[in-house]
């Protein structure tokens, strides 16, 4: 640049003004862009972080383990009494302080420290088993019942013995108790296969609570969505990209589709508590209710994806096929679909993931009501369908209402086993696109 | 049986096999040709030339019907074939196109193996009664395509894999799998390398002994090598029609003769 000519015979070797700018703008944009993914992966791993590093825990649960003796004379008295857990519980109270006792593990904690520390879901626990297995009846039999919830939170950490000073449902004492036990091999700690298995259960014992129903509600919902949405997804896509004539009409309707698949999804709970649970008077928050809801939601994705696919294929197939005389339904389900079909399942499987997650329709259709049980296959007509069930991502939305601590571990494991399913699910379309995909 | 009483008939009382009169092709409010007649020969090859957008693919792809998946296509006048009106409403578009077999600009084997490619046509007309059958019609159809020695070895190779003129010989030989009696092809050679248009055009010659060509070529060359009648496509007119010779050599319409010397086109 001091030299003039030298700019005026521009060398190769020296960048001119003009490039200089435009590398320094080239750099800026990588710059951004590098910047943004950056951001982008932060968020993600500040994301995965709190939600494992406050949800792994979900995954252990803390469990006493001690013999228990229940007579054939209590189990006859328990089961004629009218309040039947409540007899258990004393039961196990009694055989629980009698354990610590002859082992001299109570110490200075009171009799009712020591009851305290066993949940109130573990009577309903003992009984289901008695009930189950008769033959234990008048044996020692070591039983491991779950602990309560504090003290869970005790072994995981969320609960510390500043927070039991200011905390009426826990003492010093008990944790005390609790450290002795644990060295004693009374109490420990196993992987909480519970959580997966049991339905959801009261505010007051958040060591009980499960994502059992959830998770089956969940299967039965993407069951139903899957069983109408892909066949009508597929079919209305194949009628508007191959067969209609285009016109106005196929237009609005093209536009329409669009639209619906940018309406907010809580519109399709409005709808749905219309027409399936007001007009067709089906059962509220049964899973074919939340199905067809979540089917009406995912319908738009997939006809997108399926004529995003359907169009993508090269019209000189198409030719072929009706050149060697083919009539047109042919050439469309002999050549155009099945090269299609990738392109097809995964639209709907991520399809079928939105609905998944989704919370916001099933909320007014009522599945975010509290299912303590499982459902009762027998009592509709519509089977498992038909029965007051629950959802994972409305399960997850439940528990964080709940003012326990306890709960938002749960609802984080919650949270994790709703990812991993997405992860599954994902993995799957990419290897179905990777099995079925074909190169010409 | 037929093809053999065909085959004894000498070569210049060829019957006419498709008779058009005054055909004219709209798309929407274009009018793209323009009340064309034409009579084309039984095997024969006759070859369409004339400038990009003349209206000779357009006017091919009425003898198929191939124009009918496209909406806003719409043709008017009279198309024979056999003294058969093909746009009568009771003519199926889909045992037309059985009748009349379509080679196209693209090579576009069916993303299968060489075989199912060949044997689809057959397949959906019902043309074999069990595998042995269609075995033998696809081992006919390569053959006629000229393509049998390349590919008898590796008839479940994806038909995709094929070389460019390979794969064109193949859709050459699916299109005469289904035994059809008119050949339409459209520019079959734009896409191939000169050797393998060379395999193509000698391939048309050989056709001829059984069907009836037609062929849309940008190659005037080409066309003077294959065909016995030529038909010179403009702005969607057909300014003439004639044997091929007689079209390169002394052209009657001043238009056919520029177009030649390549000065319009």
């Amino acid at each position: 640049m001091t030299d003039l000519s030298a700019s005026n015979s521009s060398s190769l070797l020296t960048e001119d003004k003009h490039t200089k700018k435009r590398n320094a703008a080239e750099k800026r944009f990588r710059a951004y862009g590098l910047g943004a993914i950056i951001l982008a992966c932060a968020m993600l791993v500040v994301l995965l972080v709190s939600i494992v590093s406050n949800g792994a825990s979900s995954f252990k649960q803390t469990y006493i383990s001690f013999p228990v003796t229940i007579s054939q004379e209590e189990f006859d008295a328990a089961e004629g009494s009218i309040l039947k857990t409540g007899a258990y519980n004393k039961m196990l109270q009694s055989a629980l302080l009698s354990y610590l006792t002859t082992n001299d593990l109570l110490g200075e904690a009171t009799e009712d420290d020591a009851s305290g520390l066993v949940s109130g879901e573990a009577a309903a626990d003992v009984r289901r088993l008695l009930l189950a297995n008769a033959d234990v009846i008048g044996t020692e039999i070591d039983f491991t019942i779950l602990a309560n919830g504090r003290i869970d939170g005790y072994f995981k950490g969320r609960v510390t013995r500043e927070t039991a000073a200011v905390d009426s449902k826990i003492t010093g004492a008990q944790l005390d108790l609790a450290d002795r036990m644990t060295e004693h091999g009374a109490m420990i700690t196993k992987f909480n296969w519970r959580f997966f298995t049991n339905p959801d259960a009261s505010v007051q014992r958040p060591e009980a609570a499960g994502l059992g129903v959830a998770i089956l509600g969940s299967l039965y919902m993407m069951a139903v969505v899957l069983c109408l949405a892909l066949p009508i997804g597929v079919a209305a896509s194949i009628y508007l990209e191959e067969f209609a004539k285009k016109s106005w009409i196929t237009d609005v309707i093209e536009v329409n589709i669009a639209n619906l698949a940018a309406v907010p999804s809580i519109v399709y709970g409005i709808l749905g508590l219309a027409i399936f649970i007001n007009f067709a008077e089906l059962h509220q928050s049964s899973p074919l209710v939340g199905g067809l809801v979540l089917t009406l939601m995912t319908l738009p994705t997939i006809i997108i994806s399926t004529r995003a696919s359907l169009k993508s294929i090269p019209p000189s197939i198409r030719d072929a096929a009706l050149g060697v005389g083919a009539s047109k339904m042919q050439s469309v389900f002999h050549h155009v679909l099945p090269l299609a079909a990738p392109g097809i399942l995964t639209g709907t499987i991520i399809g079928l993931a939105q609905a998944l997650g989704e919370t916001a329709p099933l909320l007014l259709i009522g599945m975010v009501a509290f299912v303590k049980e499982y459902p009762a296959a027998y009592s509709s007509e519509l089977g498992l369908f038909g029965e007051a069930s629950t959802a994972l991502p409305v399960q997850i939305f439940n528990w964080t209402t709940r003012s326990d601590p306890a709960f938002v571990e749960r609802a984080s494991g919650a949270i994790i086993t709703l990812l991993i399913f997405l992860l599954i699910m994902n993995a799957f379309a990419i290897f179905l696109r990777k099995k079925f995909e074909r190169r010409w | 049986m037929n093809a053999v009483n065909r085959i004894e008939r000498p070569v210049n009382m060829n019957d006419i096999k498709i008779a058009a009169k005054g055909v004219q092709v709209y798309y929407a409010d274009t009018h793209a040709i323009k009340d064309v007649n034409v009579e084309i020969e039984d095997k024969t090859v006759t070859a369409f030339i004339g400038p990009s957008g003349c209206g000779k693919s357009t006017f091919l792809r009425t003898l198929n019907r191939m124009n009918d998946t496209i909406d806003i296509c719409r043709v008017t006048g009279d198309i024979r074939i056999d003294g058969e009106d093909i746009y009568d409403p009771k003519v199926d578009p889909v045992q037309l196109r059985a009748k009349v077999g379509m080679v196209f600009q693209k090579p576009n084997p069916f993303p299968k193996s060489i075989y199912d490619n060949v044997a689809y046509g057959p397949k959906i007309h019902g043309l074999a009664r069990n595998k042995a059958d269609l075995d033998e019609i696809v081992e006919k159809a390569l053959r006629r395509g000229a393509i049998w020695d390349e590919v008898k070895d590796r008839l479940h190779a994806p038909g995709t894999g094929l070389s460019g003129g390979q794969q064109q010989r193949l859709c050459i030989a699916r299109a005469v799998a289904t035994e059809p009696e008119v050949l339409l092809m459209d520019e079959p050679c734009s896409a191939l390398d000169p050797i393998a248009t060379a395999q193509v055009e000698e391939l048309i010659d050989e056709l001829r002994q059984r069907y009836s060509v037609v062929i849309v070529t940008h190659s005037m060359q080409q066309a003077a090598r294959v065909s016995q009648k030529t038909a010179f496509f403009h702005l969607g007119n057909l300014v003439e029609f004639g044997e091929t010779d007689k079209i390169f050599t002394n052209p009657e319409d001043p238009r056919t003769e520029s177009y030649i010397s390549g000065r319009i086109g």
